[in-house]
């Protein structure tokens, strides 16, 4: 590791950078070359081919950015339908779909479909038996070699043969029981499977665990909140900071980067009072060991259920003229966080939605949270609401503009606490007012919006997908698939295919590019028209 | 014999829960009867009864067994945005306070509701046997009667809760910001009368367009110099839609007409980001003096 710490400053030239070549070898050399073609060998993940989407992000940067330039500004207008796949679930396909050796694989709760990325045709369907689990949603799989893995609303972790979807090992990651359940779509890093959970109604541990990839043995756990009497118990009395999204990883540092959900009891925080780390938070953790490196709260004290859960994107840019390894969150709580990703030292806090509860940020770049924002007996009109600046759905940085795309939201809510709402889950109550979902363009130097692109009322939009001709991906609130210039946010194309409740991606296959998006529950792939 | 003990047990129920009833009410008295007092100050305003969510209309009852099915398939499939009690979640409402719920019979308003979803406000459609939405319904009504039966339940609002803004200070904020489009013995007469407490609140804040569709209105001019006036129906970044005066959805490409849009809602919005939270309470206690 230290050589390559010694390396790394030789090719920093460029004004941002991605992982290149060497880091690559180091991880052959490090997994080994997998024998079997048709499996994905985990060092793949450091520089994924054109043809696939092996891992929930792309690759391991968070970037969602893809280097194909088939589709540019100037034919995007002709994208025409290749396939599309019906799901026919009433859920919205909320997943990122997977996409290895020519075979797409699409989740919605309890459901795994394996089919041809070319045409849609289903190859083979899993569908886990019922249960009474949580059914919010579904991130997407992980692939490891020829495994396939499924998270479930009871939170067990399902291991299948890529082949034919029969069941290798189903491990329990967290007890149902109590309230967990899961919806993540797991990391893999070597042979760690990496798997978070959620469960905001019961007052329970931040839980992250790590599994043998061949075997599903547990490797370890790593603890946002200690349970009381674990060492390094420093939560103030806080539970909760569940790690539901997938992280992202830096080979060079070996250091897995993820966000943290909010606090338990929710909107009670004089129960726990204090910071309550690491809660709302970005923590860096070995993936060999589990233990924490650095953390940094995005959000101290939340009572708000703004969880720092969304993607923390890597880039290795330029920040008051120094080259630095940078980490850059757009957080749901309304700011735009920039850290080094060596120290988790913050370098920029700025807002990028409307904000009114905290009384800015202090020395170590935290917002600091205005108490007469809490939650209160007779209510607190508070921006944003709930569902937060932003959710989920990934936002997508374009190295040549140097902009991070974000699925932003201007909302208000009303938030209510009173003692008898009592100090277990939930703990308060809370009312969305309004809302509007907007595009924007952060500078991620500067953190000013460079463009904003009115999606409409009501909830957030999609994620976001950009590309190396300068296209940028997404959806609207009234359910079009949008294609924007990422320069300027002009949209240059659309397709009224429903609410696109996922992240896109694309891929290029015989020699075509394909973007997929799921709308409502349909999963539909647009490329450019060939001659039949 | 089944029969006749089934209506023994509902006309029991029934009963039952008018004395919850007045208990209820008696109880809220009592405590907002204190909290006045405690507070040092009335409002000139006859004590108001704390607001209990709308009764359901027909009183139902359920066996234990369908509830407990009920509870496992509402928890894995509503409970996420409804709460797992079903009093309300993260962008769900509460079911317990929910028209549609009071106003339910075994299943007649909830069945085709759950069947069609509410899609424009992000509720599916559920494809479910009759057993299982039976199920669900027993449910959702048995945890409104335990509502019913609560005075200080997690997630609730109550009237008490809400009067700490001065109606005075209120009334001078509404003669500044509000008057250009309501008026006191105009539209918002009598508005005490038929909303109180929270759902008065939020409606204040922001009038959601409700089932009849929204509130704006666009005046659309077609090439040839037609001009349409009606409902706004529909807007995106690509088509302009309304519906006229027939009561037709009409739509047009954006590009290919002039359009100019009303939306008297707009004014809430912006008034959110002016509003400090004395300011909100103010103007909400204004509003209840007008009753």
């Amino acid at each position: 590791m230290t050589s390559w710490l010694i390396c790394r400053p030789c090719d920093r030239g460029a004004k941002v950078r991605r992982h290149e070549g060497a880091r690559v070898l180091f991880l052959v050399v490090l997994f080994g070359v997998c024998a079997i073609a048709q499996s994905l060998d985990p060092s793949a993940l450091t520089k994924p081919t054109p043809d696939s989407w092996p891992t929930y992000h792309g690759d391991y940067t968070g970037q969602r950015h893809s280097k194909l330039t088939q589709i540019t500004p100037a034919n995007v207008h002709q994208l025409t339908l290749a396939w599309a796949f019906q799901t026919n679930q009433s859920q919205q396909i909320k997943a990122t779909p997977i996409l290895v050796n020519g075979v797409i694989y699409i989740t919605t709760p309890d459901n795994l479909w394996a089919i041809d990325a070319r045409s849609a045709r289903q190859i083979w369907r899993y569908t886990y038996p019922q249960n009474e689990g949580f059914h919010i949603g579904h991130r997407g799989v992980a692939v490891y070699k020829d495994f396939v893995y499924l998270t479930t609303p009871d939170a067990h972790l399902v291991a299948l043969d890529a082949r034919d979807g029969k069941v290798r090992w189903n491990v329990e990651i967290a007890d149902a029981r109590r309230g967990f359940w899961s919806t993540n779509a797991p990391l893999i890093v070597g042979n760690h499977l990496m798997v978070g959970v959620s469960g905001d109604f019961d007052n329970l541990p931040g839980t992250l665990k790590s599994f043998d990839a061949e075997t599903g043995k547990l490797q370890w756990t790593f603890y946002s909140t200690p349970p009381p009497g674990t060492p390094g118990s420093q939560s103030g009395g806080a539970t909760g900071g569940q790690m539901w999204m997938t992280g992202t990883y830096d080979p060079a540092l070996n250091l897995v980067f993820v966000g943290t959900g909010n606090p338990t009891p929710v909107l009670n925080g004089a129960a726990r009072p204090g910071d309550n780390p690491w809660t709302c938070s970005i923590v860096a953790i070995n993936p060999d060991t589990g233990k924490l490196v650095w953390g940094f709260q995005a959000s101290p004290h939340d009572t708000h259920d703004w969880d720092a859960a969304e993607v923390p994107v890597l880039v290795d840019g330029m920040i008051d003229g120094a080259p630095r390894w940078l980490l850059l969150q757009a957080s749901r709580n309304g700011y735009y966080f920039v850290l080094d990703r060596t120290t988790g030292k913050n370098l920029l806090t700025a807002p990028f939605a409307t904000v009114n509860w905290s009384k800015g940020h202090d020395n170590d770049g935290r917002p600091v949270p205005d108490p007469a924002k809490e939650p209160a007996r007779d209510g607190r009109l508070v921006a944003p609401n709930e569902a937060g600046g932003t959710n989920y759905r990934s936002p997508s940085f374009d190295p040549t503009t140097g902009l991070l795309l974000v699925s932003a939201h201007d909302a208000y809510g009303i938030y209510f606490f009173k003692p008898e709402h009592g100090s277990y889950g939930w703990a308060g109550a809370n009312y969305s007012v309004w809302g509007k979902g907007v595009l924007r363009a952060i500078d991620y130097q500067t953190g000013k919006i460079r463009w904003s692109h009115d999606i409409g009322e009501g909830a957030g939009g999609a994620g976001v997908l950009t590309t190396a001709t300068g296209l940028a991906f997404s959806g609207d609130s009234a359910g079009n698939a949008l294609a924007l210039r990422t320069s300027d946010g002009t949209t240059l194309w659309h397709a009224g295919i429903g609410r696109v409740g996922n992240s896109p991606i694309t891929y290029e296959l015989d020699g075509r590019q394909y973007v997929i998006l799921g709308g409502g529950s349909a999963l539909y792939a647009f490329t450019l028209p060939v001659s039949p | 014999m089944l029969q006749a003990a089934r209506s023994l047990a509902e006309a029991l129920a029934a009963a039952e829960h008018r004395m919850r009833r007045i208990a209820y009410v008696i109880v809220t008295v009592i405590f907002l009867g204190s909290f006045l007092h405690a507070q040092g100050r009335g409002r000139g305003q006859a004590s108001p009864a704390s607001v209990p969510p709308p009764r359901s209309t027909t009183s139902q009852t359920y066996p234990a067994d369908q509830i407990a099915a009920g509870q496992r398939l509402f928890t894995a499939q509503c409970g996420f945005c409804h709460g797992r009690d079903a009093m309300g979640g993260e962008s769900g409402p509460d079911l317990t306070r929910a028209g549609s719920v009071a106003e339910d019979v075994r299943g007649d308003k909830l069945g085709p509701l759950l069947r069609t979803g509410r899609v424009d406000k992000g509720m599916p459609a559920f494809t479910l046997s009759a057993a299982d939405l039976g199920a669900i319904v027993a449910f959702v009504h048995d945890q409104k009667t335990k509502a019913e039966s609560l005075t200080g339940g997690r997630r609730t609002v109550d009237l008490a809760d809400l009067q700490t803004g001065d109606p005075e200070a209120g009334r001078k904020y509404f003669a500044g910001a509000c008057v250009k489009c309501h008026s006191p013995t105009g539209d918002l007469a009598g508005v005490a009368r038929r909303l109180q407490g929270l759902p008065l609140l939020l409606r204040m804040l922001y009038p959601a367009p409700g089932r009849d569709g929204s509130k704006a209105t666009v005046t659309v001019t077609l090439p040839s110099g037609e001009v349409v006036t009606g409902r706004l129906a529909y807007r995106d970044e690509f088509t302009i839609a309304l519906t006229d005066a027939g009561g037709w959805y009409r739509a047009w490409p954006v590009r290919q007409v002039k359009f100019q849009v009303n939306d008297p809602l707009q004014a809430h919005v912006d008034q959110l980001g002016k509003y400090t939270d004395e300011d909100m309470h103010d103007v909400l206690a204004y509003l209840q003096t007008l009753r």
